[in-house]
């Protein structure tokens, strides 16, 4: 805890307008350009009459390589000097896998266009993150994070709407076509961001100020910190409460309104992306303003509360009303996940690597979650498996409460 | 690469359909070949299926046959949207209806509504299959 209290504030950085509103526009386009390689690839390739083993295989594969590839993609992303690049190579490589889907769904292609697409997002993520705060620096970094998060959630929102129709009236084809012609836009967006105002540095984590006293930590000195080993147990518990819920909940409302499910599972889908949207900028101010931790008790508090409601509530507009606190929940954990790993690792030249091993422990509860969720739902019924999920909720909000410091460094607190 | 279930299934559909095609025989030790035409048979696989009141009722994915490769049970993947919420469930061969491919943009309908499959549980490898018939209710697969 003293560690990370000691260094004084930072000189801060001027980043332009213009660079700092093309970040905005590309943070949305990359969220555009992601939706469509969710749980869609799997109906995509029904619809090219593959069969439901070589959809299992490929999807585990990507998954695999997503998971083992955040360490490494964090780690490539703070050894190089130009997140710019990094991120325009992350991005086309995305496109790539769009178009092989659309054009060539064959096993090896597919299988290669996964994995494409997986090890890019591995990338992607936190090379969005090091560009944002070699913009910004440390001190103006929640509001960025919030910022980010609400550019996100509107891409991801009005591209799940745009998609899903396309998908509906024309092919599930069109929506990779579509991902694909996306890649224009985005790279022109990068473009405009100005490569002199970002401070390698800093994307890093580095203090510029501080470069000469202290070498680069190394991955165990890392593992060694215990307010990071807290936070990342607290993220890993939160997701294996928090992935399968979407989906269990949209699978239960299938099997309970047969002519609205669809649009309620929509608005299940879009309706916490326009609360993150509204939401997560406030919260990176109050966490600059209050401190992390009161935030983040209460975006962990939701969850469990929605496990629970779930569980109990049985009309179909309340769900898509408790389907809201995922909203809240998501803004805190988009602000506060990248932003207490910035708090944490000030200094190290590791902010990059920090996020993989995190993104690591995200990646293991989510995957994990379905699993869970699934054999508690055919045991004991899908009730049971909501209320199983808001206890692991609730052990992560213990965790959070009791354990985990804040770690907001002293020196920012007097910034209002 | 293709998994076992599709290649039982086509060897369902070429089995099924060569005891009504015309059969050529060819010479003593020659295999006998038979023709069907396009319009005649069509692959079903990840094909969309509509309700009589034309609704969506999703893709199958999967045909289950039993001992003698007769076709039981069709599995289609029902509901969600963007593949969040989506289902696998059991249908009985008898309920699903095959309009030949000249005749109607959609070629297979499901003589069952929305609401009435709605309720169907999901289907699960290795576990006893419960069937939607065309009626409605729900059986189990003996």
């Amino acid at each position: 805890m003293a560690s990370v209290t000691e260094f004084p504030p930072p000189s801060s950085p001027h980043p332009s307008r213009r660079s700092l509103k093309r970040l905005d526009w590309f943070v949305f386009l990359v969220a555009d350009v992601q939706t469509g390689f969710g749980p869609f690839v799997a109906v995509y390739l029904t619809s090219q009459k593959w069969t439901q083993v070589e959809i299992g295989l490929v999807l585990t594969i990507a998954g695999l390589v997503s998971l083992l590839g955040q360490i490494p993609g964090g780690a490539l992303v703070d050894t190089v000097r130009s997140e710019r690049v990094v991120a325009a190579v992350a991005v086309t490589m995305i496109a790539t896998s769009a178009l092989i889907y659309a054009t060539w769904p064959i096993f090896p292609a597919v299988l290669a266009a996964a994995t494409l697409q997986a090890a890019a997002s591995c990338i992607l993520g936190p090379a969005i993150a090091a560009i944002s705060l070699g913009l910004v620096g440390h001190a103006a970094i929640g509001e960025r994070f919030g910022r980010n998060a609400r550019f996100a959630s509107i891409g991801a929102g009005l591209s799940a709407a745009v998609m899903g129709g396309f998908g509906f009236f024309f092919s599930p084809q069109a929506v990779f076509f579509v991902t694909a012609a996306l890649l224009l836009p985005t790279l022109l967006v990068l473009r405009g961001i100005a490569p002199g105002e970002i401070d390698a540095e800093r994307a890093h984590g580095n203090l510029p100020e501080l470069r000469t006293n202290r070498p680069r930590a190394d991955l165990r000195s890392l593992l060694g910190k215990r307010p990071l080993l807290i936070f990342g147990s607290c993220i890993l518990l939160f997701h294996l409460a928090n992935a399968a819920m979407l989906p269990l909940m949209g699978s239960v409302l299938t099997t309970r309104s047969s002519q609205w499910a669809t649009v309620l599972i929509g608005a299940c889908m879009v309706g916490p992306q326009i609360v993150v949207a509204l939401f997560s900028p406030w919260v990176g101010r109050q966490a600059q303003r209050i401190g992390r931790k009161p935030l983040l008790v209460a975006g962990f508090a939701a969850l469990p509360l929605r496990g629970f409601l779930l569980a109990t509530v049985r009309d179909p507009s309340l769900v898509v009303a408790v389907q809201l606190l995922d909203g809240l929940t998501a803004a805190v954990l988009a602000v506060m996940v990248p932003l207490t790993i910035a708090d944490l690792t000030r200094g190290t030249g590791r902010f990059n690597l920090t996020q993989g091993v995190v993104g690591t422990m995200m990646g293991l509860g989510a995957a994990i979650s379905p699993t869970f969720a699934g054999y508690l739902s055919d045991t004991f019924g899908s009730p049971v498996a909501f209320i199983g999920l808001a206890g692991v909720a609730l052990l992560a909000l213990a965790m959070v409460w009791f354990l985990m410091p804040e770690t907001r460094p002293k020196a920012e607190a007097i910034i209002p | 690469m293709h998994g076992k279930p599709l290649a039982v299934f086509l060897a369902t559909m070429v089995a099924a359909v060569a005891a009504m095609a015309q059969t050529e025989g060819g010479a003593p030790g020659q295999p006998s070949v038979t023709v069907l035409g396009t319009k005649e048979v069509q692959g079903i696989l990840g094909r969309e299926i509509r309700s009589t009141a034309d609704e969506n009722m999703g893709r199958i994915v999967d045909v289950l046959v039993d001992g003698e490769g007769a076709a039981r049970a069709a599995i289609i993947d029902f509901g969600g949207f963007l593949g969040v919420g989506s289902r696998k469930i059991a249908v009985a061969w008898q309920a699903l209806h095959f309009v030949p491919a000249a005749e109607k943009r959609y070629s297979v309908v499901l003589e069952l509504t929305r609401d009435q499959v709605k309720e169907a549980p999901e289907y699960k490898e290795g576990k006893p299959v419960i069937v939607i018939v065309a009626s409605g209710k729900l059986e189990p697969l003996p």
